[in-house]
């Protein structure tokens, strides 16, 4: 399993963050709105996510999708994904907003993000090879808490995305019936 | 042609429906019943009750949407119609949790499949928690009879190809199948009941029971949640409610007070408990919330050379119960094998993997096919279910442990599902679950399978069918109400949902809970007249 290989992510080192990893995990979005990393309220167009995650999601939407011709055909592809994704966040229950912002406030921060990542400079900035590493340790960490992330992560990027007509054409669904 | 808007011509004629979020001010209302949640079990109480002349006051926290808003579309749906905006889950998130939040309950989201509650399942609740007067026989005028006030038939249509996949492979196999019977009258077969049918064809609370219970003076309160009931002595004296936000997330409007004679909590599970718990309602032997059950579901997904198009045609017609109870009532946990409809948002959550491999399955969903096994959770001591606690905020949380004995029952459900999927032809087959990949032979599926990690959140575990929580009995220090949903300590209060199961049902639960309701109201109808 690629956690124990790891140099970065084995207990001692969550340990040696003074933190236990699902303290970690709970005040990340804490500790990121303290350290200034990211601001506190929504961005400008947005209900729920902040500006600082949304250069996350930018580079996080292609990863979790994979290489989809939409990305390609519409520039504002990615654009209409974040939006749909906080439409939906919007519309959840506050425990599950907090959760959301505290799983992208920890991938923006550095202080958690290189050790829980492996990704040491800007996510948003990180190289695909990069980010499908990041996505396989967390999908194969000892750590509930990571592979609860990767699920989570996924499941929201993947919703949000085939949620857009934008996607549809690509992977042969017709769209819905129209009465 | 448009389709006419039953709900929006009614209040056209005058029935009484209150948007709670346009309240300019506190408001008090009075009627001889209040129900609290317009879902299966909220919903067919109104209809009863208003007919034998009581005056009827609903109150449910999800907003009123109605044919002329549903467009099929799933992000949209999501949103607005399920609780949490479909992203409830349990406490350590290993189960996903779908439930309704609009007027009709989940009735309005759900997939019509409609079934009698097992013969195994009354005597079970009879012998093992004290359930009286439920059994078989006198149960059955009370499905009958919602059976035909809702138009249940088994569907005459062919099923579409991701349901033909378990007739086709359970013929081959020679295991049980049987056509599902559905509650729609003039169904298109559009395949869309999950995100709120277009057409009105599911007899759904939203186009059945409530207009009649308003046609009959019935008043309905929407979106605002019961945030607490009031006592004084062993009565329910009041029912504080609030309005919620535009977006359905949090009670933060007017404030109302509802009084009535008697109470009825139709919240459904999680949610009643969650009220009961907030209002500290007299739980003398700590029953509230305890055995919460989900039917937990684990999913395969397979590809075939032929098109499926599982996103379209009826979603759920077809299911075998094969596995369901070849093991006894009590043994192995058994499951019911069904399909999910498969419209691509929802879908993409299944189909395992992330970037490349993703981008692969999802480009083969025309040609897809998944499908789950429902297992039947609390018929086993290693099998107690779920508990609900609160958030700070008062809202609930579910506590639902994964035992091994339902891993148990994941292990043999991929199994048996990945055989009926290699029967009807399929190339192949993948277990949904982080490490799941695509086999193309079946000795190679039962290899993976057998090698498979069985923890949490590397299996996709999912629930749409929430029951139990305050479970019914005559025995006060094991349920929370009697076995006519009477409130074993408060004198005015019955609750008449989905949640007073005292194990899960073993099959779709909707039909279940409008039988009983139908017979609790009854029962509660001539007790108020
Ligand atoms: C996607 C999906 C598909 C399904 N498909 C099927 C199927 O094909 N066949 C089948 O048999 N079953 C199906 N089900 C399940 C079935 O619909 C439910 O089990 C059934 O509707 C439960 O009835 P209920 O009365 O217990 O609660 P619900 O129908 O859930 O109604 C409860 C209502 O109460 C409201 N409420 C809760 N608390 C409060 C409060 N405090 N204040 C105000 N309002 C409140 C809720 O918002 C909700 O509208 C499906 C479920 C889902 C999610
Ligand atoms: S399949 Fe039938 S019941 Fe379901 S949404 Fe379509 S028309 Fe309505």
């Amino acid at each position: 399993m690629s956690d124990t290989t790891s140099p970065n992510l084995d207990r001692r080192s969550l340990l040696k963050l003074g933190l236990g990893a699902s303290l970690m995990l709970g005040t990340a979005g804490l500790t990121a709105t303290l350290s200034g990393c990211s601001s506190s309220g929504p961005a400008g167009s947005m209900a729920v996510l902040r500006e600082s995650d949304l250069p996350l999601l930018a580079a996080l939407f292609p990863a979790a999708v994979g290489p989809h011709p939409a990305f390609s055909e519409n520039s504002n592809a990615i654009q209409l994904a974040i939006a749909q994704l906080d439409r939906s966040l919007h519309y959840s229950s506050p425990f599950v907003q907090s959760e959301v912002l505290n799983l992208l406030g920890m991938l923006s921060m550095p202080l958690t993000r290189g050790p829980l990542t492996g990704i040491w400079g800007d996510l948003a900035t990180a190289s695909p090879d990069q980010l499908e590493a990041f996505l396989l340790r967390w999908r194969d960490s000892r750590f509930e808490l990571l592979r609860k992330g990767h699920k989570s992560l996924l499941q929201l990027l993947h919703m949000a995305w085939y949620a857009t007509p934008q996607s549809w054409a690509a992977v042969g669904y017709p769209g819905p019936p129209i009465i | 042609m448009p389709v006419p808007d039953l709900f929006l011509q009614g209040i056209e004629r005058g029935w009484q429906v209150i948007d709670a979020s346009a309240l300019a001010q506190e408001t008090t209302l009075e009627a001889d019943v209040v129900i609290i949640g317009t879902g299966a079990g909220g919903g067919t109480s109104a209809e009863i009750l208003a007919n034998a002349g009581l005056r009827v006051l609903l109150v449910e926290e999800g907003s009123l949407k109605t044919s002329s808003d549903f467009k099929n579309d799933e992000a949209k749906a999501y949103a607005e119609l399920y609780q949490e905006g479909a992203a409830r889950a349990t406490a350590d998130a290993g189960i996903g949790i779908l439930q309704g939040r609009t007027v009709g309950g989940t009735t309005t989201v759900n997939w019509t499949s409609s079934f009698r509650t097992p013969d195994q399942t009354l005597a079970h609740w009879a012998e093992a928690h004290d359930v009286k007067g439920l059994d078989s026989a006198s149960m059955a005028p009370w499905f009958a009879r919602m059976e035909e006030r809702l138009g249940i038939a088994p569907w005459a249509v062919p099923p579409n190809a991701n349901n033909d996949v378990i007739r086709l492979g359970c013929e081959k196999l020679g295991y049980h199948w049987k056509v599902i019977p559905r509650n729609v009258r003039g169904c298109w077969n559009l395949g869309y009941c999950g995100t709120g049918c277009p057409t009105n064809a599911k007899q759904s609370m939203l186009v059945t029971t409530l207009p009649a219970a308003l046609e009959k003076g019935a008043v309905l309160v929407h979106s605002a949640r019961a945030e607490r009931l009031v006592f004084e002595g062993d009565r329910v004296s009041e029912v504080e409610c609030r309005a919620m936000d535009a977006t359905l997330s949090q009670p933060s409007g007017q404030r109302l007070r509802l009084r009535g004679h008697h109470i009825v909590l139709s919240g459904g599970g999680i949610n009643n408990p969650a009220l009961l718990l907030r209002s500290k309602a007299p739980d003398p032997h700590q029953r509230v919330g305890k055995r919460t059950f989900l039917h937990p579901v684990n999913l395969t997904l397979a590809q075939y050379d032929r098109d499926i198009h599982g996103y379209y045609g009826a979603p759920q017609s077809i299911y075998s119960d094969h596995f369901q109870w070849d093991q006894g009532t009590t043994g192995p946990v058994g499951y019911k094998l069904e399909v999910p409809p498969m419209q691509p948002s929802m879908t993409s959550t299944l189909m395992g993997g992330f970037g490349l491999q993703h981008l692969h399955h999802m480009a083969s969903l025309p040609q897809s096919n998944i499908l789950l096994a429902l297992l039947r959770d609390g018929f086993h001591e290693q099998s107690q279910g779920g508990s609900v606690a609160l958030r700070d905020n008062g809202d609930p949380l579910l506590d639902y442990p994964v035992t091994d004995y339902l891993w148990d029952g994941v292990r043999r459900a991929f199994l048996s599902m990945g055989e009926i999927q290699f029967a009807a032809g399929a190339r192949a087959v993948m277990p949904s679950h982080a490490h799941g990949r695509l086999s193309t032979s079946w000795a190679d599926y039962q290899e993976q399978v057998a090698g498979l990690s069985y923890r949490l959140h590397d299996v996709r575990l999912a629930s749409a069918h929430v029951m139990g929580g305050c479970a019914m009995g005559e025995d006060p220090t094991r349920a929370v109400v009697n076995s006519q949903g009477r409130h074993h300590q408060l004198e005015n209060l019955s609750i008449i949902d989905g949640s007073l199961f005292p194990t899960s049902i073993g099959a779709n639960p909707q039909l279940s809970v409008y039988g009983l309701a139908a017979r609790l109201a009854s029962q509660l109808a001539s007790d108020l007249g």
